[in-house]
């Protein structure tokens, strides 16, 4: 038997080291069973998890496992005794999260060890690349990722058969194929559990990208914020080398190549291709023009092919199972399967990878469980900041490019942040602009400065500043950024504000001409106060209060003083008399 | 070379295949705005400003990058993408810090270059002041006399002590230059064979004439007096401005070939309609030469007399009998003139009645300082209440004593009565100076507005009828300053050229961007008190109609213009962000806010960036590193706050720039300079 503790990044970030290395303490010499690691298990929502495993097979997955719990995990295991685990072990309904889900990209996330090229060989790992490189001519490759209808994951959703056939025409003797895992969206993270947990089945698939195309390079791009995911990665293409997966002559074949990683510095902007290509170069991360298109002039002039980890997550699946099996999954123009990042006021977060053709509401409310503490599901924000949001009247809308797009929205990298009625949507798409203002590269003046002033302009509204014609100025200004930005970042950065206008005007209106905040969100707008009848003095509320704004004797009625608050809402949450009110 | 033909704007033009549509436009002579392309660096496409539509394409393309394909139709002037342009401008120009042109040449309605022209007095050359001067006030040394001087109110020197003598200045180089017997004649172009007739000499109709003129074509001016110049003429009193100064450089006018009809009067020596028939345009600026009554009891009474009128009568050498004790009504400077004027005709005691208080009075305050000295009494708070006649001619007036209320709609606090106090001045003469109105007659077939004045468009002077443009006093909103009609008439001048040659008028305000400035941006500028201009003693003054004003002497005007900051942007005229930015119509205040500062970042050997100035093109820093090799600057930041210092925002690549000056050179704006 076996341990096994999910500690990718966010397992890590929950307690899953602690976990580790109070059970490793506990193991004895004589104990039959050992400890060991895997990535991303995917339900964010139960971290730290740990699975008893026999043989592969999970025997109990303990979940919001602790330090203290070490005793009784060890004890359990020893004696075969597992009901001493039944508190920990997750409930059939959270267990769901995993079992309506179809996982293609992270079919191998927290089952395999990402630091053991063993594990990912003794699940059919390289298999494809032996097919590839052994039976298939670089054309087949390209017919079978054709066939299956995959498209960039990354955001743009551009067909991956058509860039690489693009590449694989281009003349040119020294090509590249790089990976971009410079995963930046705000809430995005399938790329770093990717990389992090099934390492392997990226190098794997940009081989046989790299062979279809004919690069004798590869590159992964990934940001430096992930260290986890660099050091699984180097591991991984180390072990790959000396087991000739990589280097020269792969496999026995006329097949050679490289591959390195370059760890970006954190510019949002470098998810941009051509901005990738640049600071790839040493260069400041700046998007060049198209045409030329990376295919015919990319990294030092040379024809790239760039694609997202995602997609190359689904390449070797692709080849073992063929391209009719992938595109036998979801709809007319969206094949296959889809990564989402289910976050925010959602009850159970995580990793949610689920065909494409499934509603928004099936993925939030059967998967993710519906909306934290009872409150109103109010709109999801699609695609990071380049997307938009989506409301309530719209859930039904299918997970499909197509579909996404139509509401103003996109699919995107995959960030799926849940709202619920507490969220003011005036400041989520300040939120987004705060973010794409300060991570725009400067080159291009629709928006540095376009989103520059959109942002003044929210910000302006969410203060209670806000003027008449502010909304039409935001659509005006919206429009003419998406028109004249030079990059994806630029043409993308309005859509936050252009579907929070077009589902949630009066939200806007409420804030310019009443000055008030619907959602009882905006700082500027809102107050608390105590209601005397309903305050029993209890003190509580003046004694946590972080700058000594409430005054009163105990057992007497309280009084904020509004001069003093900051309006963090501490009061409100903790009073147990529902003696606080906002307005 | 493949040579592929596609069409811009309905124009078919050749290229070699691979070229882009920004290239190919420019060979074929068609402007594509664009700020960061440069024909010697890599393409780069920050500014937004090539934006073109091309038929079948849903987005815009950046022309300098787009490739021009074959039977491609393109077109730069849509709807859209002057929308698109217009954009690009506006936010590029909210977030520019920097003076365009000088405050004092802004707040001057004729837009006159001042910081040209004294840059060039201050240099010792007259003639090339004046030849700055002449491009938009044809009399200089008449309106350096007599202008209110808008641009001194707005000198930036006033942040360090006081504002320049502009005005004098103007008067210092155009006397020089009618002196030096090598006066200034602008050239005037070939003949149009089209005749203009100016209807009108005064500064409004005197300023169009000569700019028609200088266009090539032919104009004669008709004024219903005996001489040219109108009000400078007629109303301006002579001490104020000597008739001799006026005439030669009214004779410099017909010098250049325009002809001068005096007293002919429409409606009355000959109609409207014929003038119509006979000249291809005409420019109406006939004034407004009525003085409004005092309107009070006994304003009928002999010796009571319009301020304009008097002063028409001194002028033409006419001195009426006035009196020993005469009272002007009026606070503004006709009522200054006339009080004056008074005084030089042997009166003993003038009184000026005016219904504030110093403060509030329009007149400039030089002219009621030096009425005080020659010996004028001033009765402010006081309003005439009734003329008293004995025999039908004026004996007393009866002012009612006044004080000052709450401000009324233009800020000024308003005279109000105060009950049943009221003071008496025995007086032989009564001057009304408190207004002008227009006098219309001849003029029916133009609309006017409910004040009597003939409407013309702001922004071309254009009147109902075809052909018909009018400006100066007679139009909208009434009488004003003379640099107000002269600037009128340059504008009904250009709008009557358009219309002859059948270009395209501009209607809209140019946008020209301004500087916030505090006190304390110059605290280091040395100060150096404005220089005085000399002038008689009121004893002399009283009795003699000499000028007031002696003159400058050339170390004082050298001195003085000397003292100017320089605000405008060295760049103005060869600046292509302004040049775009001020032909089609541009709003940056809608997309106000952050803006970057306007200071000097360190200067890289002998070069100085405005960090206000910088659009980002990106150009130096390219020809530095494309052209040039070394890569002494680059960007630093991010969004917003990028900005172009040093490479690696260290001070250890100046080392490497040599001077060369290619940066300077390709900088669009006024960003960088030489120091």
């Amino acid at each position: 038997m076996k341990i096994i503790i999910g500690e990718g990044s966010c397992g890590i970030a929950a307690g899953a080291a602690k976990v580790h290395a109070a059970i490793s303490a506990l193991i004895n010499d004589s104990d039959s069973f050992s400890i060991g690691s895997t990535g991303c298990i995917g339900m964010c929502f139960l971290e730290p998890i740990v699975e008893i495993r026999n043989n592969g097979k999970v025997l109990r997955r303990l979940v919001k496992v602790t330090e203290k719990d070490a005793p009784n995990i060890c004890k359990s295991v020893r004696e075969n005794n597992f009901s001493l685990v039944d508190y920990l072990t997750i409930k059939p309904e959270d267990e769901e999260f995993l079992t309506k889900q179809t996982r293609i990209a992270l079919r191998h996330c927290g089952i395999v060890d990402p630091e053991s090229i063993e594990d990912y060989i003794n699940i059919d790992g390289y298999q494809a690349l032996k097919k590839v490189l052994k039976t298939m001519s670089p054309e087949q490759v390209i017919e079978q990722v054709k066939i299956s209808g995959l498209a960039g994951r990354g955001g743009a959703g551009f067909p991956t058969w058509f860039k690489w056939n693009a590449a694989r025409q281009s003349q040119g003797k020294n090509k590249y194929l790089i990976c971009n895992a410079d995963e930046g969206d705000p809430g995005a993270f399938m790329d770093r559990a990717v990389i992090e947990s099934d390492p392997h089945s990226l190098i794997e698939g940009m081989l046989i990208g790299a062979y279809a195309i004919g690069a004798k390079k590869m590159i992964v791009y990934v940001r430096a914020e992930y260290p986890l995911a660099i050091k699984h990665l180097e591991k991984a293409i180390e072990q790959a080398k000396a087991n000739n997966y990589l280097g020269e002559n792969i496999l026995g074949t006329s097949f050679s190549c490289d591959m390195l990683i370059k760890a970006g510095a954190g510019a949002f902007v470098c998810g941009e291709e051509t901005a990738l290509i640049e600071s790839l170069e040493g260069k400041r991360g700046m998007p060049r023009l198209k045409p030329p298109f990376p295919a015919q002039k990319g990294y030092l002039d040379s024809p790239s092919n760039i694609n997202n980890v995602e997609t190359f997550a689904n390449i070797s699946w692709i080849i073992n199972n063929g391209g009719e099996a992938f595109a036998a999954m979801g709809t007319e123009n969206s094949k296959g399967t889809k990564v989402f990042a289910l976050t925010g006021k959602v009850v159970k977060g995580g990793l949610v990878e689920i065909p494409m053709g499934k509603t928004l509401r099936e993925v939030i409310f059967d998967i993710g469980g519906g909306i934290k503490g009872g409150k109103k599901f109010k709109a999801v924000q699609m695609g990071g900041p380049s997307g938009g949001c989506i409301p309530e009247s719209l859930l039904d809308t299918i997970i499909d490019y197509k579909a996404l797009g139509a509401t103003g929205a996109i699919m995107g990298s995959g960030g799926m942040v849940v709202m619920d009625e507490t969220t003011c949507m005036v400041g989520m798409a300040k939120f987004f602009l705060d973010f794409t203002a300060s991570e725009s590269c400067g080159k291009c003046v629709h928006c540095r400065i376009g989103t520059k002033r959109l942002q003044e302009i929210l910000t302006r509204i969410v203060n209670g500043e806000g003027r008449d014609g502010d909304i039409e100025l935001l659509e005006e200004l919206c429009y003419a950024i998406k028109d004249g930005a030079l990059c994806g970042l630029g043409q993308t950065a309005p859509n936050p504000v252009l579907t929070t206008i077009k589902y949630f005007r009066d939200e806007y209106e409420e804030h310019i001409k009443n000055k008030k905040c619907p959602a009882g969100e905006c700082a500027a707008l809102i107050k608390y106060s105590i209601l005397p009848d309903k305050c029993k003095g209890c003190t509580l509320c003046a004694k946590k209060c972080p700058v000594k704004a409430i005054d009163g004797q105990v057992k007497l009625p309280h009084v904020i003083d509004v001069k003093k608050c900051i309006k963090c809402g501490l009061c409100y949450s903790i009073c147990r008399f529902g003696a606080i009110i906002k307005e | 070379m493949e040579m592929i033909k596609f069409i811009i704007d309905g124009k078919e033009i050749t290229c070699n295949k691979g070229e882009t549509i920004l290239n190919a436009a420019l060979q074929n002579g068609i402007d594509i705005p664009n700020l960061c392309y440069n024909c010697n660096l890599k393409v780069y496409g920050a500014c937004g400003l090539c934006l073109v539509e091309a038929e079948g394409v849903p987005k815009l393309l950046r022309a300098c990058s787009a490739l021009a394909s074959d039977g491609m139709v393109v077109s730069t002037k849509t709807d859209r993408v002057v929308k698109a342009r217009q954009t690009a401008l506006e936010l590029i120009m909210s977030d520019h810090s920097g003076d365009c042109k000088g405050p004092c040449s802004l707040n001057c309605p004729a837009g006159t270059d001042v910081q040209g022209y004294i840059k060039q007095i201050a240099l010792g050359n007259d003639k090339a002041a004046v030849e700055i001067i002449k491009e938009k006030i044809p009399i200089p040394a008449s309106i350096g006399r007599v202008c209110p001087h808008p641009c001194e109110k707005n000198c930036r020197r006033s942040l360090v002590e006081e504002p320049l003598s502009i005005a004098y200045l103007k008067a210092f180089a155009a006397d020089n230059d009618l002196k030096s017997g090598d006066t200034y004649i602008p050239s005037t172009k070939p003949s149009t064979g089209k005749k203009v007739a100016v209807i009108g000499g005064g500064p409004a109709g005197l300023a169009a004439a000569y700019r028609l003129r200088l266009n090539g074509h032919g104009v004669t001016v008709f004024d219903a007096m005996p001489e040219m110049g109108g009000m400078l003429r007629y109303g301006i009193p002579e001490y104020r401005l000597p008739k001799k100064v006026l005439d030669s450089e009214i004779r410099l006018i017909s010098g250049i070939g325009v002809e001068f009809k005096n007293n002919c009067k429409i409606g009355k020596d000959i109609t409207l309609d014929i003038i119509r028939n006979d000249y291809d345009a005409v420019i109406v600026a006939i004034g407004a030469w009525k003085s409004s009554s005092v309107r009070c009891k006994g304003e009928e009474l002999d010796g009571v007399l319009g301020g304009i009128d008097f002063l028409r009568e001194v002028n033409c050498g006419n001195i009426p009998d006035i009196g020993e004790n005469v009272a002007v009504v009026g606070g503004g400077n006709t009522a200054m003139d006339a009080c004056r004027t008074a005084v030089r005709c042997g009166a003993e005691n003038v009184y000026v009645i005016y219904r504030r208080t110093r403060a509030e009075a329009p007149a400039e305050d030089i002219e009621i300082e030096e009425a005080i000295e020659e010996g004028v009494q001033f009765k402010f708070l006081t309003n005439p209440a009734e003329i008293i006649g004995e025999n039908g001619k004026v004996k007393t007036i009866k002012l009612q004593v006044m004080k000052l209320g709450e401000p009324d709609a233009s800020g000024r606090r308003s005279p109000v009565p105060v009950e049943g106090e009221f003071e008496y001045l025995n007086v032989d003469t009564v001057i009304s100076a408190i207004g002008q109105y227009c006098d219309i007659n001849g003029f029916e077939d133009l609309q006017t507005s409910p004040k009597g004045t003939i409407l013309a468009d702001k922004f071309t002077g254009k009147t109902n009828l075809s052909g018909v443009f009018a400006c100066g006093d007679v139009t909208n909103k009434g009488p004003s300053i003379a640099i107000e009609a002269i600037a009128e008439g340059n504008t009904a001048a250009v709008s009557a050229d358009n219309f002859l040659s059948g270009k395209a008028d501009i209607t809209f305000d140019p946008y020209y961007s301004e500087k916030n400035v505090t006190a304390d941006m110059y605290e280091e500028i040395p100060k150096q008190s404005r220089a005085k201009m000399p002038v008689r003693s009121p004893v002399e003054r009283k009795s003699s109609f000499d000028e007031v004003i002696l003159s400058f002497t050339d170390e004082q005007a050298r001195k003085e213009a000397s003292r100017c900051l320089e605000c405008g942007c060295h760049d103005f005229k060869d600046c292509r962000l302004i040049k775009y930015a001020s032909s089609q119509e541009i709003h940056p205040e809608c997309v106000s806010g952050c803006v970057h500062q306007s200071f000097n970042e360190t200067k890289l050997s002998s070069i100085e960036r405005d960090q206000g100035k910088c659009i980002l093109c990106n150009q130096c820093v390219r020809i530095c590193r494309e052209d040039v090799d070394k890569g002494v600057i680059g960007l630093v930041g991010r969004g917003f706050k990028t900005v172009i210092k040093p490479e690696f925002n260290t001070q250890d690549t100046i080392g490497f720039c040599k001077n060369c000056g290619k940066c300077v050179e390709a900088c669009p704006t006024g960003a960088l300079k030489f120091v």
